[in-house]
């Protein structure tokens, strides 16, 4: 009965405060360019007005094109129930799926923005599902990869494990494998949160990538649509701070108290993620769209290195 | 120590791989002097932990000489051939270049397990191997001739910090180090001397050829 307490605390949690992260983000990025910047309510007031408004659908698209923001936000409301957010132990539904299954809803809800897009049959959204697919395409080996990894690590593929080993395990912590592991991360982090160097956000369509998936979508349709995304972005973020750098604090035991406290802390770490990456934004300019395909080689880079530092200072074959 | 050689040896590997990725002349020269300073930094805590004076000095001739004064040499030359600050056209793929370097590092992995390890019995001591490896395909896929001069360096570096860790007292390498270092210079000057006549605009001093 707890447990599902906590689910619901958890969902709510993620479901509420996910705007607001992005919300900062967007304020903290324009002072540093000594701009007044939107509230950092903003992203409410756009999900609220888009609530209120009607829905435009394409005459051409099938009913599918209409479903799928619903299915997205069903997903990644799915996937907060299922990750080491507010807690190191596993909640109502934490068994359920481990990384590897967490990283198969993430594509399945990838997959069904990019066929709704095509169902769209705009131009633009194409373009986006084209660029979006081959970026894609690269990121998920490298995923796939990262999780390897941390299944050699902790010899398991579940998220809470893996939480618990770096947290208590220094020497694990600190080491090259792991570090490699989460640099990895951090460069498809940007990639699956649409940052620079990948993407900016513009209305350039020359650099355009996943907002030009969304160019059809309207009123109701839309907000859920945008909603599924903070989601997402907000997981990825979470699970980055939780689990491969700052595994520490995270209650491993039921108390109702610390889970509060960290509840707040966690929000802190997701704050400091989001000032160094919108430091890195405001210092870098964005790639060529060809040149994004070196940026991956060089993550793939990472992720073999840790396959290497771990025979070279752990074992051997 | 052996933590740290390895921790050392893999920032090397990543810098090389910056270096593969990277077009701009000056910034690959920069990441070089930063390898420099690094094997410097890992030669002086070495001398200090050992006991030896030799490696310390050592460590303050890399950096003076390779972190300092070739980077500072090879961008003063750069500045006034503004046009070769950059590889315009790789031979080889940047992507497919940085996986290239990936699997040269993996390919000494190999190497030297199955050859080197029964008599050295260092578990990582594959590390210079690998940076040895990557240098030199440094230099064969770039062709401006200062990115293949780093590809060198990058070798030398290598073989330093190999050398350094496994016979920190052998006074010879100090000697090796800096004359292997002059050479440096000396093909630097002489690259530059060839840029200086290819590159000039005036087209007076083609008289003879306008015929």
């Amino acid at each position: 009965m707890l447990l599902i307490f906590l689910s619901i605390l958890q969902l709510f949690y993620v479901l509420l405060l996910s705007p607001l992260i992005f919300g900062i983000f967007s304020k903290f990025e324009e002072r540093i360019e000594s701009k007044k910047g939107p509230s950092i309510f903003q992203p409410y007031y756009d999900l609220f007005k888009l609530f209120r408004k009607q829905v435009v659908v394409p005459e051409v698209s099938s009913p599918f094109f209409h479903v799928v923001p619903y299915v997205e936000f069903a997903l990644y409301s799915l996937l907060t129930l299922v990750l080491p957010i507010i807690t190191a132990f596993p909640l109502e539904f934490g068994p359920t799926v481990d990384f590897i299954g967490g990283g198969l809803i993430f594509g399945a809800a990838a997959l069904l923005k990019k066929i709704a897009s095509l169902d769209s049959r705009s131009n633009y959204s194409h373009l986006g599902v084209s660029r979006a697919a081959s970026m894609g395409a690269l990121a998920e080996p490298i995923t796939v990869l990262i999780f390897i990894m941390l299944g050699v690590i902790s010899k398991t593929n579940n998220p809470y494990i893996i939480n618990n080993v770096l947290q208590t395990s220094s020497s694990w912590y600190l080491s090259l494998t792991h570090w490699f592991v989460a640099a990895a991360f951090f460069m498809i982090l940007l990639v699956e949160t649409g940052k620079l160097p990948i993407e900016h956000h513009s209305t350039a369509e020359l650099g355009m990538i996943d907002q030009a998936m969304d160019l059809e979508y309207s009123g109701m349709d839309l907000a859920f649509y945008k909603w599924g995304g903070y989601i997402k972005k907000f997981l990825l973020m979470s699970v980055f701070v939780n689990v491969y750098t700052v595994p520490f604090f995270v209650p491993m035991k039921y108390n109702l108290s610390s889970i509060a406290i960290y509840t707040g802390i966690h929000f802190l770490k997701l704050l400091g993620l989001v000032i160094s990456m919108g430091l890195l934004e405001e210092s870098i300019s964005k790639f060529r769209l060809f040149k994004n395909f070196d940026y991956m080689a060089i993550s793939f880079s990472l992720a073999f290195l840790s396959f290497l530092a771990f025979y070279t200072t752990n074992g051997g074959f | 120590m052996e933590k740290f050689f390895a921790l050392i040896g893999f920032f090397e590997i990543l810098l090389v791989l910056f270096m593969q990725w990277e077009v701009y002349t000056k910034k690959i020269i920069t990441t070089f002097s930063i390898a420099s300073y690094t094997i410097a930094v890992f030669l002086f805590y070495l001398g200090i932990m050992e006991n030896k004076y030799l490696v310390v000095i050592l460590a303050v001739l890399t950096a003076g000489v390779r972190g300092f004064f070739i980077p500072w040499f090879m961008k003063k030359r750069i500045v006034r051939d503004p046009w070769r600050e950059r590889e315009i056209k790789p031979t080889i793929s940047t992507a497919l270049s940085i996986l290239i370097s990936l699997s040269v590092v993996i390919f000494a992995y190999v190497l030297y397990r199955i050859t080197f390890y029964d008599s050295v019995h260092l578990s990582d001591g594959s590390i210079p191997i690998a940076l040895i490896l990557q240098g030199v395909f440094l230099m064969i896929s770039r062709r401006n001739a200062f990115i293949q001069l780093i590809g060198y360096m990058m070798m030398e570096n290598a073989i330093f910090l190999f050398e350094g860790y496994l016979f920190p007292a052998l006074p010879f390498i100090v000697e090796a180090g800096v004359i292997l270092d002059l050479i440096g210079i000396i093909a630097i000057a002489g690259i530059v001397v060839k840029m200086m006549k290819n590159s000039t605009t005036d087209s007076n001093e083609f008289d003879e050829l306008k015929g």
